[in-house]
This record gives structure tokens, C-alpha cells and sequence, in this order.
């Protein structure tokens, strides 16, 4: 690297770094405070109190038998968990195949159409999520817009229980985060010279071998970009599994809230926190030196 | 020549647009590309050479007309289905993957197996002398690298007919000599039928076998580049290729009138107004020649002179010599001599 780079590199630290203190304060510090609660004692009624203790942690994969006090793993934790990791995984999936064709429509608009389409991806943001979920909580609901509509129609005898599903949760995560996707997608496509696409045409490449060869490798960067950007909150979700998922279909967001609200378990709660901020950690890890190195030659 | 690379456009037209706005980038072309041969569409930008390309290509359908590669017809195939490869102009080189990996792009989508498609791609890469950057990542290429690399993967799959989309225009001048040599060397050993798109005159001439010259959606002339060269067909290609004095002229009894000056011709003409082209190397200097003119201005360029004149009828003439010859004055008077073989006779503007 010459000198005029770095130069150059320490010139943008310093622009960024207002920035990076205020996520490193914002961020570092609450999170300190949450490992720290994870290993104290459940306060007598909410909080904390010492002494400190691994007690929080052995909850989060051990369960001790309240009948004859033997310990064995925490299978509900470790459903929930799966289900949280199974949701967003799909979630991240689902948006990816519902926002390529829209992301590519949008940028092969002419340019002075594409702002109008973006911002119509954005106006869901315009209401509160709280009430675009109870919306779709009204809508496909038993006696909801989608049954009666199914019924009418005759393609289905009786009400489809959808609301309280699994399914449930995962189209009303799909609907809050697909913007997340077609937004990063759409630059990396707004990026993406078309003429590659004749070149592989030129090539004896059908589309589906230009799109798999050439187009998703070359727009990677955004695909990354998008599918984090809907796998984390997702993994964190708290509103739309609370709304759709109902009591039964908990995800991990909804179970950490419940120890810090009725199980005044802070500790637990803590615990869980912490494992799901390292199991993101480890499946970012994962993903991005899979598929941000796969197929690169320069490596 | 090889009858199954030769292509046959017969008629072909392309619109753009629709009702008021519509743009005919081609009008009714027909020509015919020798198989194994090097074709130039040369033009200036706009003339509808590069959509002609993209006809021949597939990325466009004519909206009239046919193309046939040997008697097969090729104008409803699309792009991936032609034995046709294109070098574009940016090269459109895919970034994500290696230049090896570029070049065996076209193979491993016809589904050639891996171990033949190895070898085929070291072949290309030794053909462009690229075989040391296989494994390079193709940002890392300067643009004659680049430029190489596009050759050898537009090569691989071995094309009938190799399309090329003014590859050195990006190039500079030395660079492009070079390319200029080595694709013409390309296009010998590999025997495949080239046509090639430029809009400079020179490389059209020094590279071709044939030439066809076009402007406005239509070919003016097509030729080799000395027929076109020395006996351009009309006013737009004779001004276009090098350079050319046009003299209002009037034919009668097989002569051309200039002013009370006549100069015999040795093809025949209508009879009629008509404009006399003549390159400027082409005049000689003639000391009491029957046709004067008045010296305006010189230009030394180091291995000629240009002169500049003014006929008695106020026509400016220019003519080149050898920078050998003793300059004339401003306001000398010269003798002019317009050698009859020359001398072209076209249409009166």
C-alpha cells in the first residue's frame, strides 16, 4: 500500500470516527451490562442481586425435573431457539425470492421512475409495525379477509387456521423486512452492467445459467447485504411473533421478554441475550465467508 | 470460401421507436460476408453499423429482412443459439470470475467436460499470449490485457463468425497498432470469418479484406479498401475515407469542365453538372498547366507539405506533395495537373 493510502485511510477513520464512538458507547456498554446480569441471581422480585453465579447459564441448556429434581437438557429452549433460527432462515429466503424480481424490475426502470418505486417499497414504513401486523392479523385471521375470500370462491370448505402458526409468523416477518432486501439488492442490480448479460447470452448461456453464473455472483454484495439485514432482526423478532405466532409459536425474542417481564428470571433473560448475540455472530461468520468467497478468484 | 461461415444479409431493417419518434437505425441492407474473411462496417457513429452487429449477434431482431449463416436461417435465433461470439466494445469481461475461468465461459455452458475445456482454454491463452495470467482475477488487467482476454473467450468456443464491436477504440495509439496486427494474425491462423465495427478509416483500411462503408441505416459502397479508396462510390465516401477535394464540375462530350479548363475523362459520365473528386496526393504540381491556381497557405507535415489553393473560380483545392519540393509562396501562382485516373466523377451536390 503507498503512502497516499494510507494517508487516505487515516483521513476516513477520522471522518467515521464520531460515528464509531457513538455505536461503540451505545452498543458496547449495554451489552457489558447484559453479560454482567447473566451471571447474577434473579432479584426477589424483577433485577438482579448478587451473589454472582454460572446459575443463569446452566437454565439456558439444563432442566431440573421439579418431581424428582434430576437434571436434563431444556428442550423447550432448544425448540424455540430452533424455531427462531428456522423462521428467519425462511424469512431470509422468502424475501430473497419475493425481492430479486422486484429489486431487478425497479432498477431496470428509466431513471426517473425508479425513485417513484422505491419509495412506494418504503411507504409500509410510514405506520407503525405494531399496527401493520395487527392488520395482518385481521387479515388472515379465521373470519379474516383471506378466508372469507377463500371461502366464497369455494377453494377451500373450511377456514384455513393460519393466524397462530408458524406460517403465520413467517409472512408477517416477510412482509416487515422485505424492503430490507430489495433495497441493498436493488443498488447492487442499479451497479450491475447489463452488458455482461449479453456477453453470457453471447456465451450459449440460457437465462437461468446467465442468472445463476453471472447475475447472483456479481450482485452478491447486495444479496449479502439484504439477507443480513433481514436474518438478524428476524432472529430478534419480538412484535410480529407476539401478534401472529401467539403463546405457543414464542421465538426467542418473546421468550427474553418473558423473563424480564412475568418470570423475573433478569439473569436467564441475560443469558439468552448473550447466546443469541454469539449464535448471530457465529452464523454471520458462517455465511459471509461461504458465500462472500465463494466462486471469487482472487480469493 | 467456406460456404457454412459465409453470412447473407438479405434486406434487413431495424426501427426503434414507434409513430412519431421512430428512428430507422437500418434500411433494407443487404450484403454478403465471404466465410473466412475480414469484413469492416465502418461508419460514423449513428450510420447503424454497431445495430447491424447486433442483428448478426441476436441481441436485436430485424423488423424486416433475413440473415443467413451459410443457408442456414439464423434472423429469429436468439444470442445463445447462434455459432456466432462477440468481442464488445468494453469487453464486458465478467468481473467474479478468473481469466481462465472467463475464457471457458462459453464452453462450460455448452456443456463440454472439464477436462476438454482446460485444454482449450490454455490453447486460447497461448493464442493471446496470456497464458502466465490464468488464475489473475480480470480487474487486475490493463486494457490491452483485458482486451486479449475477450478475444480469447469470444475464440474458445469457436465460433463461425466473430463479432467485433470497435475492440480498440478504448486502446491507446500504440497499443492499438499492435492489436491491429495481432488481430489480424488471429483472424489468418483461426481461419474464422471477422467482421469487424470501426469508425476509423484507417484501421478499416489496413485490416480488411472488404469494407462496407455505411452512413445513415444504409451501405454506401462496399469494397476492398484500395476499390474504395481509390474509386469511392459517392460524395459521403469519398470524404469519409482520407481526404478529397470536391470540384463543381461540368460534364459534356466525356470531359469535365472547370471553369473554361476541360479535363478528358476516362470512364463516362452523365452529361450535366456534376462534382469532380480527387485526392489531394493525387494533383501534381505542373509549372504552365493549363489549370491555375492561386497558393493560400502551406502546412509542413514532416513527410509532406500540404498546400493549400484557390481556383480562378474561388474553389479551394488542397494537394500534398513531397516535403522534398520547394515550397511556393502565398499568392504564387502553381500549375495544377488532375491525372485522369484520378479523377472521380460523382453526383452534383
Amino acid at each position: 500500500m503507498s503512502a497516499g493510502q494510507g494517508q487516505a485511510n487515516r483521513t476516513s477513520w477520522s471522518l467515521a470516527a464520531p460515528a464509531l464512538a457513538l455505536l461503540l458507547i451505545g452498543s458496547i456498554g449495554p451489552l457489558l451490562i447484559v453479560l454482567v446480569y447473566s451471571f447474577m441471581t434473579p432479584g426477589d422480585y424483577s433485577g438482579v442481586q448478587r451473589p454472582f453465579t454460572t446459575q443463569a447459564w446452566e437454565q439456558v441448556f439444563l432442566t431440573r425435573d421439579i418431581f424428582d429434581d434430576t437434571l436434563g437438557w431444556a428442550d423447550a429452549h432448544m425448540t424455540i431457539f430452533w424455531r427462531s433460527v428456522k423462521l428467519s432462515v425462511l424469512t431470509a429466503v422468502i424475501t430473497f425470492l419475493l425481492g430479486l424480481p422486484t429489486a431487478w424490475f425497479i432498477a431496470t426502470r428509466p431513471p426517473d421512475r425508479r425513485a417513484l418505486w422505491l419509495f412506494l417499497i418504503t411507504i409500509p414504513f410510514w405506520t407503525n409495525l405494531l399496527i401493520r401486523t395487527i392488520a395482518i392479523n385481521e387479515i388472515i385471521r379465521n373470519e379474516g379477509l383471506l378466508n372469507q375470500v377463500l371461502l366464497k370462491l369455494g377453494v377451500i370448505g373450511a377456514p384455513l387456521q393460519i393466524l397462530y402458526t408458524d406460517t403465520a409468523v413467517l409472512i408477517g416477518m416477510a412482509y416487515v423486512y422485505l424492503p430490507m432486501m430489495v433495497l441493498p439488492m436493488y443498488a447492487a442490480i442499479d451497479r450491475f452492467d447489463t452488458r455482461l448479460l449479453e456477453a453470457a447470452y453471447d456465451l450459449f448461456a440460457n437465462r437461468w445459467q446467465a442468472l445463476w453464473h453471472v447475475v447472483l455472483p456479481v450482485i452478491r454484495p447486495g444479496i449479502l447485504a439484504g439477507s443480513i439485514l433481514v436474518f438478524v432482526p428476524s432472529l430478534g423478532a419480538y412484535v410480529t411473533p407476539r401478534v401472529l405466532g401467539g403463546g405457543k409459536n414464542m421465538m426467542i425474542g418473546n421468550f427474553i421478554e418473558l423473563q424480564f417481564g412475568q418470570g423475573q428470571n433478569w439473569p436467564l433473560g441475560a443469558a439468552l441475550a448473550v447466546l443469541l448475540l454469539i449464535a448471530v455472530g457465529l452464523a454471520l461468520t458462517v455465511y459471509v465467508r461461504v458465500l462472500g468467497g465463494a466462486g471469487r478468484a482472487d480469493g | 470460401m467456406d460456404e457454412a461461415t459465409r453470412v447473407y444479409v438479405k434486406d434487413a431493417s431495424k426501427r426503434f421507436g414507434h409513430g412519431a419518434t421512430v428512428v430507422h437505425a437500418l434500411a433494407d441492407v443487404t450484403l454478403t460476408i465471404e466465410g473466412g474473411s475480414f469484413f469492416t462496417l465502418l461508419g460514423p457513429s449513428g450510420c447503424g453499423k454497431t445495430t447491424l452487429l447486433r442483428l448478426l449477434a441476436g441481441f436485436e431482431t430485424p423488423t424486416g429482412g433475413r440473415i443467413l449463416l451459410g443457408d442456414q436461417d439464423v434472423t429469429a435465433l436468439p444470442p445463445n443459439r447462434r455459432p456466432i461470439n462477440t468481442v464488445f466494445q468494453s469487453y464486458a469481461l465478467f468481473p467474479h470470475l478468473s481469466v481462465a475461468q472467463n475464457v471457458g465461459f462459453g464452453l462450460k455452458m455448452q456443456g463440454i467436460a472439464r477436462a476438454k475445456r482446460d485444454a482449450r482454454v490454455d490453447q486460447m491463452l497461448a493464442l493471446v499470449r496470456m497464458q502466465d495470467f490464468a488464475e489473475r482475477p480480470v480487474a487486475q488487467l490493463s486494457g490491452g490485457q483485458q482486451q486479449r482476454v475477450a478475444l480469447a473467450r469470444a475464440l474458445a468456443p469457436e465460433p463461425r463468425v466473430l463479432l467485433l464491436d470497435e475492440p480498440l477504440s478504448a486502446l491507446d495509439l500504440k497499443l492499438r497498432k499492435e492489436m491491429q496486427i495481432e488481430l489480424k494474425r488471429l483472424q489468418r491462423e483461426t481461419g474464422i470469418t471477422f467482421v469487424f465495427v470501426t469508425h476509423d478509416q484507417e484501421e478499416a483500411l489496413t485490416m480488411s479484406d472488404r469494407i462496407a462503408v455505411m452512413s445513415a441505416g444504409r451501405v454506401q459502397q462496399i469494397g476492398t479498401p484500395r476499390e474504395i479508396y481509390a474509386h469511392p462510390a459517392n460524395r459521403f465516401v469519398a470524404g469519409f475515407i482520407g481526404e478529397s477535394n470536391f470540384l463543381p464540375v461540368t460534364v459534356a462530350d466525356g470531359a469535365a469542365r472547370i471553369g473554361d479548363h476541360r479535363i478528358s475523362l476516362a470512364a463516362p459520365a452523365d452529361p450535366g453538372p456534376a462534382t469532380l473528386a480527387i485526392r489531394p496526393e493525387d494533383i501534381m504540381l505542373e509549372p504552365g498547366a493549363a489549370l491555375s491556381a492561386e497558393v493560400t497557405d502551406t502546412v509542413y507535415l514532416g513527410n509532406a507539405v500540404q498546400i493549400m489553393a484557390r481556383l480562378e473560380d474561388g474553389t479551394q483545392i488542397a494537394l500534398r506533395q513531397p516535403a522534398t519540393i520547394d515550397l511556393p509562396e502565398s499568392g504564387q501562382r502553381i500549375g495544377l495537373r488532375l491525372p485522369v485516373e484520378a479523377v472521380q466523377i460523382l453526383e452534383a451536390e
